[in-house]
C-alpha cells in the first residue's frame, strides 16, 4: 500500500523496527504478519502429534522372557500396595439407553423389589429402595465411554476406588471391615458393611469386598481374573515391550484357541519390575478396540493411611441397606449376577450365559416404549412408580432394537451378542451367533 | 491508508529537543494504566460486575426459600444439594452456573468491544497518537480484558460467599470425596479456583480482542464473540464430534471442580490452562498481525 502524502510513508518512532528510509508497504508487511499466528498453530499441532510420540518411548528395551514366566509373574504379583489414575475406556457398542435399562431389569428381576437404583442418583424415595448411591448403577456406566477412576489400595483390607466426574464423584472405600459408597452428586453415603449385626457379621469376610469385586476397576484385578481363567485354553505369547504410564512394561498376548468367540485378542501390558498389570487392552474381530483400561500415572508406594478413612460428612444422607445381599447379587452389572435364574454354558472364551427374562405384573403397559425412555432420564417424584411399570417395556424396547434371526431376536453389539428366544429365554456372549444357536438349541 | 500513530520524526541527534524521550517504566505503563482504569471506571462495566453479584444472589434465595423441596439432588446445578449445608458451596454453585453462559457473555463483550468500540466511537486514532505503538496498546487492551476476567470470577465468588454465609451456615467444607477440609482451607481453594476459572477465560478474551481487531462495530465484535462461545458449547455436547472436542475452548472449563478432590486432580486443570495459553498465543498474534497492520480509518 502506498499513500498519497509523503509524510505518511515515514516509519512509525515508537513501532521501532523498521529501518528509515525504507518505503512502508503495507501489504506484504500483512503477510508476513499473518504468518505468525498460522506458525504458532502450526506448530502446536505438530507438537500435540509428535511430543507424545517422543514422551513415550515405544518400545523400551527389556530381557527376554517366555509367555509362561510371564503369566507366572503376574498369577504371583503380590504387589499390595499402589495408587494412581485409572483411564476406562469401553466401547461395546451398547446403546446407553439399553445399558441403563438392561442394569435396572438386571437389578430389579433379582432382588424382585422394582425401583432399586436410579440410573444416575436420583431417586430418593423410600427407605425400602436401593440407595441411588449404590454401586451397581454406577459400575454401569463404565461399559459405556470413557471414565478416569483414581485408585489406591494398600493389602487386601484397604481399597479406595473413586470415579472422576464432572463436577461430581462417586467413592466406593473399603477399610477392614468398614465398607462405603459415597456419591457427591446426591450427597449419599452407603454404609454397604459395617461389620457388625447378624446377617452382615456372617459374611464379614466376604462382604467388605463386595463392592470393588465383579467388576475390575483395575489393569491388575482385571488381567488376574482373566489369566486365572483362561489361561488353559488361549494362545499366550509376549508380543514385545510396551511403556505405560512411563513403566517399561511386557505385552502379554492373549488369543482364543477356539473359533467362535467375538474377541479376537487380548493385550495386557506388565511391569517389568514387579509383575502388576499396568493395561488391558481387549480387541473384537472386526478390529476395533472394545476395552481400554490402562493406568495413567502409578505410583506403588504405600498411599496414606487417611486415603482410606471414610465418615460420612456432616448433613449427609447415609443409607444402610435393609438387604445386605442386595450388594452381593447387583454388583454385576451383567446378567450373569442373577445366579437364581442364570446358567453357563461353554467354557472360557465361547462361554454363553442364558437366563428366562423376568415377566412380571403390570404387563399391560407392554408396548409403551414412551415409558420406558422418558424413565431413563426421570428423577421427579414418581420415578419409582414408573420403573416399575418399565419392566416389561424395556424387554419390548430391546427386543424390538434386534434383528430376526432363526430362532429369535439378535441383538449384536461390537462384541457381545444377545439371543432372545421367542420364548423370553436370553442367550448371551461374547460369541458369534451360530454359538449362541446352538446353546440355544436352535435348528 | 493513513497511519495516525506515525508522528513526523526530526533526525534527532542524542542531544535533541524534539523526537522521542528516553523510555521510562512508568511511561511504558502508562498505556496499561489508562486502559485498566478506562475499562473499569465505565458504567458499563461496572453493571457487567453488578450483574455477575446478582447471580449468586439469585441462587442463594433460590435455595433458601425452596429448601424444603432441593433435597435428593433433583438435577440442577452442581452442588446445589450442598448449598444448604454450607454457604460456601454457593460460591461454587455460582460458579458453575454463570461460567457457562455469564462470565463469557461479559467478558466477550468486554474484549469484543475493546478495539472495535473505540473505532466505532471515533477515539481510536487519538489513542494511537500517543506514541506508544500499536503492539503495547493490543497488550494494554489484552491486560485490561485479562483484569475483568479476574474481577468477573471475584465478583461472582465473593458475593457467593458473602450471600452464602448471610444465608446458610458456613463452617468445615465437605469435598466431593466425601473428605471433610475445614474452613480456612475451604477458602484457600475458593481463591485457587477463582484465579483457575479467571484464567480459564483467557482464551476468550484473546478470541474477543481478536474478533475486535476486524471490525469496526463494537456490537459487531461482542454479539459475534459471545456467538462464538455459544456455538463453541453446543459442538462441545454432540458425543459425534469426540475426535474435536479436547481443542474446544470451553471444554475443560469446569474441570474447577477437579480442585475440590482430596488430593487435587490437576490434569484437565492443567489441560485446561495449557488450550488457554494456546488460544492467547494463536488469537493473540492474530489480533496483532491484523492490528498492526490495518488502516485505521475511524
Amino acid at each position: 500500500m502506498t499513500t498519497k502524502y509523503a509524510g505518511f510513508e515515514e516509519p512509525e518512532p515508537a513501532g521501532g523496527d523498521e529501518p528509515i528510509g525504507v518505503p512502508y508497504r503495507g501489504r506484504r508487511r500483512t503477510a508476513a504478519r499473518v504468518l505468525v499466528p498460522v506458525a504458532i498453530a502450526a506448530v502446536a499441532a505438530a507438537g500435540v502429534a509428535v511430543v507424545p510420540a517422543l514422551a513415550s518411548p515405544g518400545t523400551p528395551t527389556l530381557p527376554q522372557v517366555t509367555a509362561q514366566q510371564l503369566v507366572t509373574k503376574v498369577l504371583a504379583n503380590r504387589t499390595t500396595a499402589l495408587s494412581g489414575t485409572v483411564q476406562v475406556s469401553t466401547d461395546l457398542g451398547i446403546p446407553s439407553q439399553v445399558l441403563d435399562m438392561a442394569s435396572q431389569g438386571a437389578v430389579a428381576g433379582v432382588t424382585g423389589a422394582a425401583g432399586a437404583a436410579g440410573g444416575s442418583g436420583q431417586a430418593k424415595e423410600g427407605a425400602a429402595n436401593a440407595a441411588s448411591a449404590g454401586p451397581q448403577a454406577k459400575l454401569t456406566t463404565l461399559l459405556a465411554g470413557d471414565h478416569t477412576l483414581r485408585v489406591a489400595a494398600d493389602g487386601p483390607d484397604k481399597q479406595r476406588v473413586a470415579l472422576v466426574e464432572p463436577l461430581a464423584e462417586y467413592d466406593l472405600i473399603h477399610n477392614g471391615d468398614q465398607a462405603w459408597a459415597w456419591d457427591s452428586a446426591s450427597n449419599q453415603a452407603v454404609h454397604l458393611s459395617d461389620g457388625t449385626g447378624g446377617a452382615a457379621a456372617k459374611d464379614a469376610k466376604e462382604q467388605p469386598k463386595t463392592p470393588l469385586d465383579g467388576v475390575p476397576t483395575t489393569p491388575q484385578q482385571a488381567a488376574q481374573q482373566f489369566l486365572a481363567g483362561s489361561a488353559s485354553s488361549s494362545d499366550v505369547s509376549v508380543a514385545g515391550t510396551v511403556s505405560v504410564a512411563g513403566r517399561d512394561a511386557y505385552q502379554l498376548s492373549v488369543k482364543p484357541k477356539q473359533s467362535g468367540s467375538t474377541i479376537r485378542e487380548v493385550k495386557i501390558a506388565v511391569d517389568s519390575a514387579t509383575g502388576t498389570p499396568l493395561a488391558v487392552v481387549a480387541t473384537s474381530t472386526s478390529g476395533s478396540t472394545v476395552l481400554d483400561v490402562h493406568f495413567s500415572d502409578v505410583s506403588f508406594a504405600v498411599p496414606s493411611a487417611s486415603t482410606f478413612d471414610f465418615t460420612p460428612p456432616k448433613g449427609a444422607t447415609v443409607v444402610q441397606p435393609a438387604q445386605q445381599r442386595k450388594w452381593d447379587n447387583g454388583i454385576q452389572p451383567q446378567p450373569e449376577a442373577s445366579k437364581a435364574g442364570s446358567k453357563v454354558t461353554g467354557t472360557d472364551w465361547t462361554a454363553v450365559v442364558s437366563f428366562t427374562l423376568p415377566t412380571q405384573s403390570g404387563s399391560t403397559q407392554t408396548g409403551s416404549t414412551q415409558t420406558g425412555s422418558t424413565q431413563t432420564g426421570g428423577g421427579k417424584a414418581a420415578s419409582g412408580h414408573h420403573r416399575k411399570q418399565a419392566l416389561p417395556d424395556s424387554t419390548t424396547l430391546i427386543k424390538s432394537l434386534g434383528k430376526p434371526v432363526a430362532g429369535g431376536t439378535l441383538i449384536s453389539t461390537k462384541v457381545i451378542n444377545v439371543l432372545i428366544t421367542d420364548d423370553n429365554h436370553v442367550y448371551a456372549g461374547a460369541v458369534t451367533l451360530p454359538v449362541l444357536q446352538a446353546a440355544a438349541g436352535v435348528k | 491508508m493513513s497511519r495516525v500513530e506515525t508522528v513526523p520524526v526530526t533526525a534527532a541527534g542524542p542531544g535533541a529537543v524534539a523526537g522521542p524521550r528516553p523510555q521510562t517504566v512508568p511511561g511504558f505503563l502508562a498505556l496499561f494504566r489508562s486502559e485498566l482504569t478506562l475499562t473499569f471506571r465505565r458504567a458499563r462495566t461496572l453493571a457487567l460486575l453488578g450483574v455477575l453479584a446478582v447471580v449468586p444472589i439469585l441462587i442463594g434465595v433460590v435455595v433458601k426459600i425452596e429448601t424444603g423441596n432441593m433435597h435428593g439432588g433433583d438435577g440442577g446445578p452442581a452442588f446445589i444439594t450442598q448449598v444448604t449445608q454450607n454457604g460456601v458451596f454457593l460460591t461454587f454453585t455460582a460458579l458453575a452456573t454463570s461460567l457457562p453462559i455469564f462470565l463469557p457473555m461479559t467478558v466477550g463483550v468486554v474484549a469484543g468491544d475493546s478495539v472495535a468500540g473505540e473505532a466505532a466511537t471515533g477515539t481510536l486514532r487519538y489513542l494511537l497518537v500517543a506514541p506508544a505503538g500499536r503492539s503495547r496498546l493490543l497488550a494494554a487492551k489484552f491486560t485490561a480484558a485479562m483484569a475483568f476476567c479476574l474481577a468477573a470470577t471475584l465478583a461472582v465468588a465473593v458475593s457467593g460467599l458473602l450471600i452464602g454465609s448471610i444465608l446458610f451456615p458456613v463452617g468445615d467444607v465437605t469435598l466431593l470425596s466425601g473428605d471433610t477440609i475445614g474452613l480456612g482451607a475451604a477458602l484457600l481453594r475458593v481463591v485457587l479456583i477463582s484465579g483457575v476459572v479467571a484464567l480459564s477465560l483467557a482464551g476468550l478474551a484473546a478470541v474477543g480482542l481478536f474478533i475486535s481487531t476486524l471490525t469496526g462495530s463494537g456490537i459487531a465484535a461482542m454479539a459475534s464473540t459471545v456467538g462464538l462461545v455459544i456455538i463453541v458449547q453446543v459442538l462441545d455436547s454432540f458425543p459425534q464430534l469426540h475426535a474435536i472436542q479436547p481443542w474446544l475452548l470451553t471444554h475443560y472449563w469446569l474441570s474447577f471442580g477437579d480442585l475440590l478432590r482430596q488430593p487435587m486432580y490437576w490434569h484437565a486443570v492443567w489441560q485446561d490452562l495449557g488450550l488457554q495459553a494456546l488460544y492467547v498465543a494463536v488469537f493473540g498474534s492474530a489480533a496483532w498481525a491484523r492490528f498492526t497492520t490495518r488502516d485505521i480509518t475511524a
